[in-house]
């Protein structure tokens, strides 16, 4: 049995591997990493401009610190036009500049060693000839061709002193860049080795070790961000799974029942309908029904009003938890009846021809012996899959149900964290939701190996 | 496809419900698709925040304007233009979506179930020049375009790269595998475990529950239609593919499919004239039901409001509203019912139509 856990585990190692770097890799090339957009604002008038400098350099550390800096995986492919120090330039807005600049004129050491010049220049200007010369600076950076380069450049000249060596090193760079012109280099391929300081080692290296990083958001570590979200799931989700497989049950037995033909015409279309009302619509169905002072103030509304819970004795805690919960957890249940109830009626109704069932009745057992002790048990195996799958997917269900009640769970944190881009944090998600699926399929396999001696003694 | 009519055309006659089913179907299409020519008073993104928070039926009308006849939301939008356009949204992203899914899925999934793991023999020299081939393509026919598109590079520059990526590519191929085929270990034949392949790509896939996948590259890819479409067809295709390897398993074993194998015909032959005509059907309930899932969750997205920008009318935008305001009963039980009703429709369909595929067999 050992062999056939450890040969599991083996087997689910690289696909948990391959779709958690597929995640992250992705999630890495697109553009608008976390934070940018704050940086964006810089010419919105309202801050000075050392602020925006100290903000520019505040970002750079935030980069640095998170590891953002540095390149991406252990090789890069980009086209030989760009330069190889692009992807050390920060912040994107510059990068962007420094990739149009060097693509316009064909030259990459040309532009960018004008870039170089470009930003000594503006680091060495005092704040009043920063203000005679802002407009052609801006005219730099958003210049279409070749002559608007050409004028702006002039004119920073003409109204700075030309005795600075950094602005003359930026008039010689721009001269040999516009000297330049575009031909096919764009073409051909360059390669670059990053080695081992690459982001996608890092992440991988401190996963491995049990790390998942820290949020970007408030700078906690992920796990203990997941650790204080993922208890209330928990239980919502089993208490829930619990419930709705102990009703479904019940009912498939009440339908299966020789006298049950009254239940089969009530529930199936009932049950029928119920599935194709949305998660999202029966939830805030309920809620606009039974927590609403418009209509039945049953339940509370939103949040698990854990305020006033620390004094209490557990009952109380317990009770008031369960106040709170109720709604979801009621949802939650009646989402998944239609599907569990289906399956579990199949699956009885598929034993119920058996020949053993037959001698069972013959014996002259009573209908409640022969479904509890005869056809349960063997109908039981199939759902036993069923189950395995069933509550992984209900994380799905429970993303849904923590947003519209408002409980602080993972699928909240998850919603949260995507609106925010917080990679880190979907990454541990991501991980976290994958393992957990993985585990419930072993535990399935151990099951139904516990349930059928026959697969006992075939996996020996 | 003339048996399908038969289908329905049987079905039509027997079963009420399903003659309801597909009665509100056409008719919601057909509404769908009148919608410039329907006397609407009122845009579904147009505001009238002097009447917010109308409730739906109400008669008396103080103000010269027409009528909110279902109510508004708390901009003002009306709740009728929204639920018909909000129809139009849904149907213009599920269909397309669902039919490039379905192929997708039918196509991978009917060459793992024919091939198996070793009746696909594939040279290696030729699988290792392909793969080199696939690499130079992606190269030039991949990220060159993206990359001249971001700096607005014009036509010719596209050319080139288009011209590039062919040649390079089709010649590398010719090239190397002659000159992989002089190496011992790639001199060989072995066979293509597409089946495999193909098992492994849909676990990885289905390792994660769908919503959340769909959540997680929403948060990387810009929240357009396109970008949304794209990621409902990635993750859509893998039901269809299991169904259509199941299907193609079952298919092969028959007599007829055994007799075709024996008289010698070409695997495309098999594949087209023999297997496929069976494949539809299932294929078919499959689609239907997919459509309805993909209803739902469509609208899911948009009640997240994850994934698609705000202003692209919806039915679950539209439900999203309540949480503003939860007296406002009919933000939630108009665009719901609508919803529920046509994915109980499409099910209705989808079931009854399966149920005479499985009693005829």
């Amino acid at each position: 049995m050992a062999n056939f856990v450890f040969r599991r585990l083996l087997l689910a190692i690289p696909t948990l591997w391959f779709i958690a770097s597929a995640i992250f890799l992705l999630s890495k090339l697109m553009p608008g990493a976390f934070g940018s957009a704050h940086l964006a604002q810089q010419e919105a008038g309202y801050y000075s401009r050392s602020d925006a400098a100290s903000r520019d350099h505040s970002y750079r550390q935030f980069l640095k610190t998170t590891g953002q800096d540095l390149p991406l995986f252990y090789f890069s492919i980009t086209s030989a036009a760009f330069p190889d120090t692009l992807h050390r330039v920060f912040p994107e807005r510059d990068r962007a500049f420094l990739q149009k600049l060097s693509w316009q004129y064909g030259d990459p050491e040309a532009a960018a060693l004008f870039f170089r010049s470009l930003k000594t220049l503006e680091a060495s200007l005092s704040e009043s000839e920063r203000q005679q010369v802002q407009e052609h600076l801006f005219r730099i950076y958003s210049h279409e061709d070749a002559a608007g380069l050409q004028q702006a450049t002039t004119a920073i000249a003409s109204q700075l002193p030309s005795s600075r060596h950094s602005q003359r090193q930026m008039l010689e760079s721009s001269e040999r860049l516009l000297a330049g012109s575009r031909g096919y280099t764009y073409l051909l391929p360059s390669v670059q080795w990053h080695g081992a300081q690459n982001q996608y080692h890092h992440w991988l290296s401190g996963l491995l070790q049990g790390s998942l990083g820290t949020s970007l958001r408030d700078g906690r570590p992920v796990a203990t961000v997941l650790g204080e979200a993922i208890g209330n799931t928990w239980w919502l989700l089993l208490v829930s799974m619990l419930f709705a497989t102990l009703l479904a049950m019940e009912l498939a037995i009440l339908m299966v029942r020789r006298s049950g033909r009254i239940w089969r015409s009530t529930f199936l279309p009932a049950l029928f309908l119920l599935d194709s009302v949305p998660l999202f619509v029966l939830a805030m169905l309920l809620l606009v029904l039974l927590a609403n002072p418009a209509f039945l103030q049953l339940f509370p509304v939103y949040g698990m009003g854990y305020y006033s819970s620390f004094d209490q004795s557990w009952v109380a805690q317990l009770s008031q938890w369960l106040q709170f919960m109720a709604l979801p957890m009621i949802c939650l249940v009646l989402a998944n009846l239609p599907y569990l109830t289906n399956q579990f009626y199949q699956a009885l109704a598929a034993v119920a021809g058996q020949d053993y069932i037959r001698t069972a009745r013959a014996k002259g057992l009573s209908e409640h012996r022969v479904i509890r002790r005869h056809m349960l048990r063997n109908a039981l195996l199939p759902v036993i899959t069923l189950l395995s799958d069933f509550l992984p997917a209900m994380v799905a269900g429970a993303v849904i149900i923590e947003t519209i009640f408002a409980i602080p769970g993972v699928g909240r944190l998850l919603i949260d964290a995507v609106l925010a881009r917080d990679y880190p944090v979907i990454m541990g998600i991501v991980v976290i939701v994958a393992v957990f699926r993985l585990l419930s399929h072993l535990i399935a396999d151990l099951l139904y190996a516990l349930a059928d001696p026959r697969i006992r003694s075939h996996a020996a | 496809m003339k048996n399908l009519w038969h289908i329905a055309h049987a079905l039509w006659q027997t079963a009420p419900a399903f003659r309801l089913a597909l009665l509100y179907l056409v008719l919601l299409a057909a509404v769908a698709l009148a919608l410039p020519w329907l006397p609407l008073a009122y845009g579904p993104n147009e505001l009238d925040l002097e009447q917010i928070y109308q409730a739906p039926f109400g008669w008396e009308t103080e103000t010269d304007k027409s009528r909110h006849w279902l109510g508004t939301d708390g901009l003002g939008r009306d709740v009728l233009s929204n639920i018909l356009y909000g129809a139009r949204t849904a149907f213009t992203i599920s269909l397309p979506v669902m039919a490039l899914a379905s192929l997708i899925g039918l196509t991978l999934g009917a060459m793992a179930g024919l091939y198996g793991n070793r009746r696909l023999y594939l040279s290696r020299a030729l699988l290792a020049a392909l793969l080199i081939g696939l690499l130079t393509f992606a190269y030039y026919g991949i990220y060159l375009p993206t990359l001249l598109f971001s700096q607005g590079a014009d036509y010719a520059d596209f050319l080139l790269t288009g011209i590039a990526a062919v040649l390079f590519s089709l010649l590398l191929v010719l090239a190397l595998t002659p000159l992989f085929k002089r190496l011992p270990y790639l001199k060989k034949k072995s066979p293509f475990p597409t089946d495999e392949l193909l098992l492994r790509l849909i676990e990885v896939q289905t390792s994660i529950p769908r919503l959340v996948l769909i959540l997680v590259l929403a948060a990387i890819v810009p929240p357009t239609l396109l970008a949304l479409s794209v990621l409902l067809v990635l993750t859509f295709w893998t039901g269809t593919a299991r169904l259509a390897r199941a299907e193609m398993l079952r298919i092969r074993e028959l007599p007829f499919f055994e007799a075709a194998t024996s008289l010698g015909y070409t695997q495309k032959r098999l594949l087209v004239r023999h297997a496929l005509p069976h494949l539809l059907r299932p294929v078919l309930v499959a689609f239907s039901f997919g459509l309805a899932g993909l209803l739902m969750l469509e609208s899911t997205l948009s009640f997240l409001n994850i994934g698609v920008s705000t202003d692209l009318v919806s039915w679950g935008r539209m439900i999203a509203g309540i949480r503003t305001n939860t007296a406002a009963w009919w933000l939630v039980a108009i665009p719901g019912a609508v919803l529920s009703l046509t994915v109980l429709a499409l099910q209705t369909f989808s079931y009854y139509v399966l149920r005479t595929l499985q009693n005829k067999k």
